[in-house]
């Protein structure tokens, strides 16, 4: 089943390739850059997500952060 | 410049009101009641302030760095490395608080309707489709809304008529039963999603005509308050004190009503017109996002990372809490706080930084007769 | 360039079809033919520990055609079926009848709730809750109390309506005796002193003795609740008089008795508004009804002219003072045998004088035995009828 995720979540990613990649232009070198780099990093969370889907991310981090202040208006 | 097109004052407003009020009609209710009880629907009018503050700011930001966003001019106004910081925060935050969006909307077809289909494929729909706008560009979303937000509003309203004749006055008073505290701390979280209008300074530079865009800026937060207040004061209206122990208080009460016994259950209206607005709610953040991220990068181009964002965008909703009540707490207690500092304060020291630098720009400037602000 | 063109018109064709099939909802697909549905629901108080939960389930066929009809009299094929399952709560029994049921249970068109009357002394919040969590379940959703198991009640045959559901609510749109809807019953439970009422339901003794079945169940009344735990009945004429006090009333007919003659004059409420007024005056707490009423009399036994504007005026106090006695009389054994407050006399106080209510809300089940009712009370006969 997780296996099964990580493959769907390729799938997803090559066919993002396929769709922008031929739209680039030759010398549009950052934005490929720029392309390829955030594909691999929603690859590489899906893959951290399917395997550790408890971990901690960026809404306890805020959380933790503004603790004190948001304690003020809890209720 | 990155986006080439162009958008009137009015689709700029259009494209602000869902963005602000898709999420308030179902969650806001609820949060605001738990805090100021009788007097929810006072909230929203003491919250405002904050809508017409943020707004002005942008504007003000806008007359100082014309045709430029918020990601631009923070280097101006703050220097290269601090200005950088600033814009990686800034897109940090849409990029979190536009996965908590989506992470809402999945809730709630989930938790009312779709029970059994997985939450990342509710997500990545919706996700999908509004990619597709983004990728159209500002005048494709421009042009969507006027069709989607009219009629979106007129359900809205509707609904409110269909209900009259169930809604008991008397579960209006006491008015201020315990001072004027409770209605100030619940307009807390309404003023968390007013400040959400600071997303005007990165529209502003690509509407027609700025000075009429402040205008409409200020016509969409007086509609926003009138829409907050109208579904508070009909929760209140309808459910009295039972309203803060319903989750989403405009679902049921879309659901209560019943007109000669064959004009009932009309809940999907609720749900069209929530999913049409959080559509038009995720492409403006979607886009703001993915326009941001462009001009951070200093890319010729932003369509060409609007897939791999969107891609990131589903894993943050999946990534953003692990249950519904864990996301709607976040959003009433710390997160609220989170969104005001990121979409008031910094905005504010912005703009404060950035005239103390055109004041001393220009005392040198009329001593080196230069501009230091070049577009 | 050409490639480009078939990858993209290959993806744009593989979204459409992806679209086709997400737009079916393929986790959450309901065909109506795999469906149950709930018309109505019954709770059942087993033992202690279990509860029987009984649904009535409507079964699709072409119209209820006239020999159907027939045969329903024998019991045999009708166009219900009703089923039941015990559990722990409510959610376990409904998992359990779905064990029972080859069709997926829908709770969408569930109008009618009927808890019994043991559960409804044992306490009913817990119901309330998974009828109210629910999200499928709706608000409008109607509750009465029943004197039998309702799983009886549930599996009578009504002779004119399709089934029971249907027999109930149309009754109780009539308001002659309380409506209460699940909505209203939750506010009534968080409400400021938490007591409630709910309409009380009897079957109708059968006319045809050998069809047992044939028959309706009623409203004779109301239940009253002290929280959440049912504490005694009222009757259907005490049941008026709450409806004044509660602003609910909406049609029935009043008799009385002019002094002096023979006879009686009928008047039928066509319009009646009645309002709660708190005042606390030297540490007394009263409240004063007012009500305006407009009725016309639609039968007269006495020689009484009624064409005269002069009798027909003296006839208006008489007609006030019935009124009266009915509120009074609802008011003597509510507010003072029951000590329950379902007239909603707490929530009046707390709007008026919020800050003595706050002081003073502790104290309310004190207080409440000794507020005092007094009536405005304004009636206007507005017509005679066609004759005079």
């Amino acid at each position: 089943m997780k296996w099964g995720l990580v493959i769907a979540s390729l799938i997803i990613a090559m066919s993002m390739f396929l769709y922008q990649w031929p739209k680039l232009k030759k010398q549009q070198k950052k934005e490929k850059a720029a392309f390829l780099s955030l594909t691999f990093l929603g690859l590489f969370l899906s893959v951290l997500l399917i395997f550790f889907p408890e971990m901690p991310g960026p809404t306890q981090m805020i959380d933790w952060i503004y603790k004190p202040l948001g304690r003020l208006i809890e209720k | 410049m990155l986006e080439q097109g162009k958008i009137s004052p009015v689709q700029m407003a259009l494209l602000m009101i869902p963005a602000i009020i898709a999420t308030v009609l179902l969650l806001v209710p609820s949060i605001t009641a738990k805090h100021a009880h009788h007097d929810l629907w006072l909230s929203p009018i003491w919250a405002c302030g904050t809508g017409f503050f943020v707004v002005f700011l942008s504007y003000k930001l806008n007359k100082l760095f014309p045709e430029k966003t918020i990601i631009e001019y923070s280097e101006h106004a703050l220097g290269k490395i601090l200005g950088k910081l600033v814009g990686g925060i800034f897109l940090f935050f849409y990029f979190h608080a536009t996965g908590i969006m989506v992470r809402e909307y999945g809730e709630f077809v989930s938790g009312a309707a779709l029970f059994h289909t997985p939450m990342a494929v509710i997500i990545g729909t919706m996700v999908l489709v509004c990619s597709f706008a983004v990728l159209g560009g500002l005048e494709v979303m421009g042009r969507a809304s006027e069709i989607i937000v009219p009629v979106v509003i007129l359900l809205y309203i509707l609904l409110f008529i269909l209900l009259i004749k169930d809604l008991e006055v008397k579960n209006l008073f006491p008015i201020m039963e315990k001072g004027i505290r409770p209605s100030l701390m619940g307009s807390i979280v309404p003023q968390s999603w007013y400040s959400e209008f600071i997303l005007v300074s990165f529209l502003l530079p690509y509407v027609t005509n700025q000075k009429k865009g402040f205008k409409w800026g200020l016509i969409a937060v007086f509609i926003v308050l009138f829409l907050m207040v109208l579904t508070n004061i009909m929760a209140l209206l309808l459910f009295g004190n039972l309203t803060s122990s319903l989750t989403y208080p405009v679902m049921v009460a879309a659901r209560y009503i019943s007109i000669a016994d064959f004009l009932e259950h009309l809940e999907s209206i609720v749900m069209a017109i929530w999913i049409a607005g959080t559509f038009i709610k995720i492409t403006v953040f979607y886009y703001v996002l993915a326009l941001g991220t462009a001009q951070w990068l200093k890319l010729s181009d932003y369509r060409p990372i609007v897939l791999p964002i969107g891609f990131l965008i589903l894993l943050q909703g999946l990534w953003a809490a692990r249950d519904l009540q864990e996301l709607s707490h976040f959003l009433a207690t710390s997160g609220a706080i989170y969104i005001l500092s990121i979409q008031v304060v910094l905005p504010f020291i912005l703009l404060l930084c950035a005239s103390i630098r055109k004041k001393l720009g220009q005392r040198k400037g009329n001593k080196q007769n230069e501009t230091p602000v070049n577009h | 360039m050409k490639l480009r063109s078939i990858i993209e018109n290959g993806l744009l064709r593989f979204f459409l079809i992806c679209s086709v099939i997400s737009l079916s909802g393929c986790w959450d697909r309901n065909e109506v033919n795999d469906l149950a549905l709930i018309t109505a629901a019954g709770f059942d108080m087993v033992s202690d520990e279990k509860i029987e939960l009984s649904v009535l389930v409507f079964i699709p066929k072409g119209g209820g055609s006239s020999d159907q009809a027939m045969e329903s009299g024998n019991g045999g094929a009708s166009q219900t079926l009703v089923r039941s399952a015990e559990g722990k709560t409510v959610a376990d029994a409904m998992a359990k009848l779905q064990e029972k049921l080859p069709r997926k249970i829908f709770w969408g068109h569930t109008d009618v709730f009927i808890l019994d009357e043991e559960l409804a002394k044992k306490g009913i919040a817990g119901h309330v809750d998974f009828i109210m969590r629910h999200p499928t379940l709706r608000e409008r959703g109607q509750i009465f109390v029943s004197s039998q198991k309702a799983k009886k009640v549930l599996k009578l045959m009504p002779p004119l309506e399709r089934d029971l559901s249907e027999v109930l609510k149309e009754l109780s749109q009539h308001k002659l005796g309380l409506n209460i809807t699940t909505k209203k019953l939750a506010q009534m439970l968080i409400g400021d002193s938490g007591d409630c009422a709910l309409p009380w339901i009897t079957i109708l003794p059968p006319e045809n003795k050998e069809k047992p079945k044939q028959t309706i169940a009623y409203i004779t009344g109301t239940a009253i609740f002290k929280k959440d735990k049912m504490i005694g009945i009222i009757d259907d004429s005490v049941t008026r008089g709450v409806l004044w006090l509660r602003n609910e009333i909406l049609l029935g007919v009043i008799t009385i008795k002019p002094p002096k003659t023979d006879g009686y004059i009928s008047v039928n409420v066509l319009q009646a508004q009645s309002k709660l007024v708190p005042k606390i005056q030297n540490g007394k707490w009263i409240i004063t009804l007012k009500s305006v009423s407009a009725s016309d009399i639609v039968q007269n036994t006495t020689k009484l002219d009624v064409s005269n504007p002069v009798v027909l005026k003296s006839l208006e106090p008489l007609l006030a003072k019935e009124i009266e006695k009915r509120i009074k009389k609802a008011r003597n054994q509510v507010q003072e045998e029951m000590k329950a407050d379902i007239f909603g006399f707490a929530e009046a106080f707390h709007r008026k004088y919020p800050d003595v209510w706050n002081k003073k809300k502790n104290r309310w089940n004190e207080i409440y035995p000794n507020v005092e009712l007094k009536f405005d009370t304004k009636c206007h006969i507005r017509r005679q009828g066609l004759t005079s």
